[in-house]
């Protein structure tokens, strides 16, 4: 032991120096440090939680937003649909309405047309036979007794005037 | 060799390195044959035992220790800056520690088997073991440790080492007077010493350029022959007072007065002999005042005692006192007498892993403690570079070893008789 320089008084020594340095250690490094990298182990882990919902939160209300956004799209479709059969119909129902009221317009004109022609001829034909009698009784006149001759002078005239119609 | 001569700097430090290269050699211990050696101290005395630099009252203060409390504070300065004021985003030393803290950790839940904390129990000395022992690795190779000091004198050398003498006289001559004691003690120091060298020196600095013919030996400093020591202790064992003895005066004398009293001959071995003349010079011994702590055995038997006593707890609180001591104490009858066997050789395992722990650090730091003063005199001041890396990688491979291997004890502690059966019954 001596040759080795073992004493009991430097083994002593250097045994309380080590368990001074020892609990020095752990309470200004150890247990400061380790209660702090525990402490960032369990947030890191708790962080990693979180993200991993907020995740799959986000995922999932994107597929929802993704649904809603299809089932917008496909009832703005129906509605443009239903909107374009609108209006066509609506111009159909306009084009008939304008046409019936032309023809009904045009069938007007017509028959007033007709009916003014007839009582135009009428008239013509009525002058006619006043101009043709008064054109007679001067040519005639004193020879001719009109009440005798009318009838006559008739007869020529729807002579004529069936003549012209054909 | 183009490149290097068409560059005037490399060309400077290329030049530099074999100017320095051959002033070592030229100044080392190869060229102290040729008459050089401009650069060679004397060797320093190699002691086992650390030193006494001083004394506090009574306590021997050892450079060993000095260097251990030296290395503690920085350990405790680091540890402080490093956990004053923790954050969870690290920074300076507390990065630092944290990176030995964080490894020692993956490192002993591996160990321990797996699971995260699995192996908590351990890390606080583990780790502890490993910083302590590389700080007082690493101060204890820094320049100036162990190769300043003062110079113990003949006399102190006497009055140091005379002590464990006298305690073996006194054991073989339980019969005889202090006195008796005493002054058989000194013969049988210098019968046994006569040969040591010692170091001629002006009184004040170890000259270089002396090399390894500054050391004297011891019968050249005090003056005796044989034939006179036998004489002397056969009159101190017939009673007789020799205190005033004329051989006897001459030698306290020479002692006291420790300097080199005549002309001699250092042997080389051969027919090369030279003669010495350090006439006059004051002799003594170069005392380090630092020396590294690991190189000394109560540091390492310290911490080893501390680490296996530590592991001797883990165990019993893992398994308690039945469990654990039921590994060292079987019982012959019930498990049979090979068991018992097997129980007293793993208690005396124990007992061989304390030692082996002190001597593996020991004898690894010691050895490169005087690999570096080797160097120093082979090759100065270039020599000891590439071994001083070594020195600085031998530090923490043994402090590693020290822990790992606490760790490992550790483990097999706490491990249960139950796994141990059952693992070997699987084979």
């Amino acid at each position: 032991m001596d040759a080795l320089g073992i004493t009991v008084q430097q083994l002593l020594t250097q045994l309380v120096s080590f368990l001074i340095l020892f609990f020095m250690l752990y309470k200004l490094a150890y247990g400061p440090i380790m209660g702090m990298l525990d402490s960032r182990a369990q947030k890191i882990k708790e962080s990693l939680e979180a993200a991993e919902t907020a995740r799959l939160e986000a995922a999932s209300s994107a597929e929802r937003v993704e649904a809603e956004i299809a089932q917008a799209r496909v009832e703005g479709q129906k509605i443009v649909v239903e909107a374009r059969d609108a209006a066509s119909k609506l111009r159909e129902q306009e084009q008939g309405r304008a046409r019936g009221e032309v023809e009904s317009m045009l069938e007007r004109a017509r028959t007033e047309i007709a009916r003014e022609k007839e009582a135009a001829v009428e008239e013509v034909r009525k002058e006619f036979a006043g101009l043709a009698i008064t054109a007679a009784e001067r040519i005639v006149e004193g020879t001719l007794d009109a009440e005798s001759h009318s009838g006559l002078i008739d007869k020529v005239l729807e002579e004529g005037l069936s003549e012209r119609k054909n | 060799m183009g490149k290097l001569l068409s560059s005037p700097k490399l060309l400077v430090i290329a030049i530099a390195a074999i100017v320095a290269l051959l002033v070592s050699v030229g100044g080392g211990a190869l060229g102290a044959s040729f008459g050089l050696g401009f650069l060679g101290g004397p060797i320093p005395f190699i002691s086992i035992p650390a030193e006494r630099v001083a004394y506090i009252g009574s306590y021997p203060l050892l450079n060993s220790t000095i260097m251990f409390w030296f290395g503690g504070i920085i350990l405790l300065f680091v540890a402080w800056r490093a956990g004053r004021n923790v954050k969870d985003v690290p920074s300076g030393w507390q990065n630092f520690m944290e990176a030995i803290y964080e490894f020692f950790s993956g490192t002993v839940d591996g160990v321990a088997g797996g699971g995260a904390k699995s192996g908590r129990r351990f890390l606080a000395l583990v780790s502890t073991i490993f910083m302590v022992v590389v700080i007082i690795n690493w101060v204890g190779i820094l320049p100036g440790v162990g190769s300043v000091g003062r110079i113990e004198t003949i006399d102190e050398w006497v009055h140091h080492h005379i002590h464990a003498v006298e305690e073996a006289e006194r054991e073989s001559h339980p019969d005889y007077s202090d006195k008796q004691i005493h002054q058989l003690a000194l013969i049988h120091l210098l019968e046994e010493h006569g040969n040591d060298t010692f170091v001629a020196f002006d009184g004040n600095f170890i000259p270089l350029g002396q090399g390894e013919q500054a050391r004297v030996p011891l019968h050249n400093i005090v003056t005796f022959t044989d034939k006179e020591l036998d004489d002397l202790a056969k009159k101190v064992k017939n009673d007789e007072d020799v205190s005033d003895d004329p051989v006897y005066e001459r030698i306290e004398h020479d002692i006291h007065e420790g300097v080199v009293k005549d002309v001699f001959t250092y042997d080389e071995g051969g027919s090369n002999e030279t003669e010495y003349n350090f006439t006059g010079q004051t002799a003594g011994l170069l005392v380090p005042y630092l020396r590294g702590a690991s190189t000394d055995i109560n540091t390492t038997l310290a911490i080893a005692i501390v680490a296996m006593f530590t592991v001797q707890l883990w165990g019993f609180r893992a398994l308690g006192v039945r469990g654990y001591g039921g590994k060292f104490l079987v019982n012959p009858i019930k498990q049979g007498p090979i068991a018992t066997f097997v129980g007293i050789l793993e208690a005396f395992g124990e007992l061989t892993r304390t030692i082996s722990f002190t001597f593996r650090l020991f004898g690894n730091m010691f050895a490169g403690e005087i690999l570096l003063i080797a160097m120093a005199f082979l090759l100065p001041l270039i020599g000891i570079i590439p071994f001083m890396g070594l020195e600085l990688f031998v530090g923490v491979i043994q402090a590693y070893i020290f822990a790992m291997l606490t760790l490992v004890f550790g483990v097999m502690a706490v491990a249960s008789h139950g796994d141990h059966d059952s693992h070997a019954g699987g084979h």
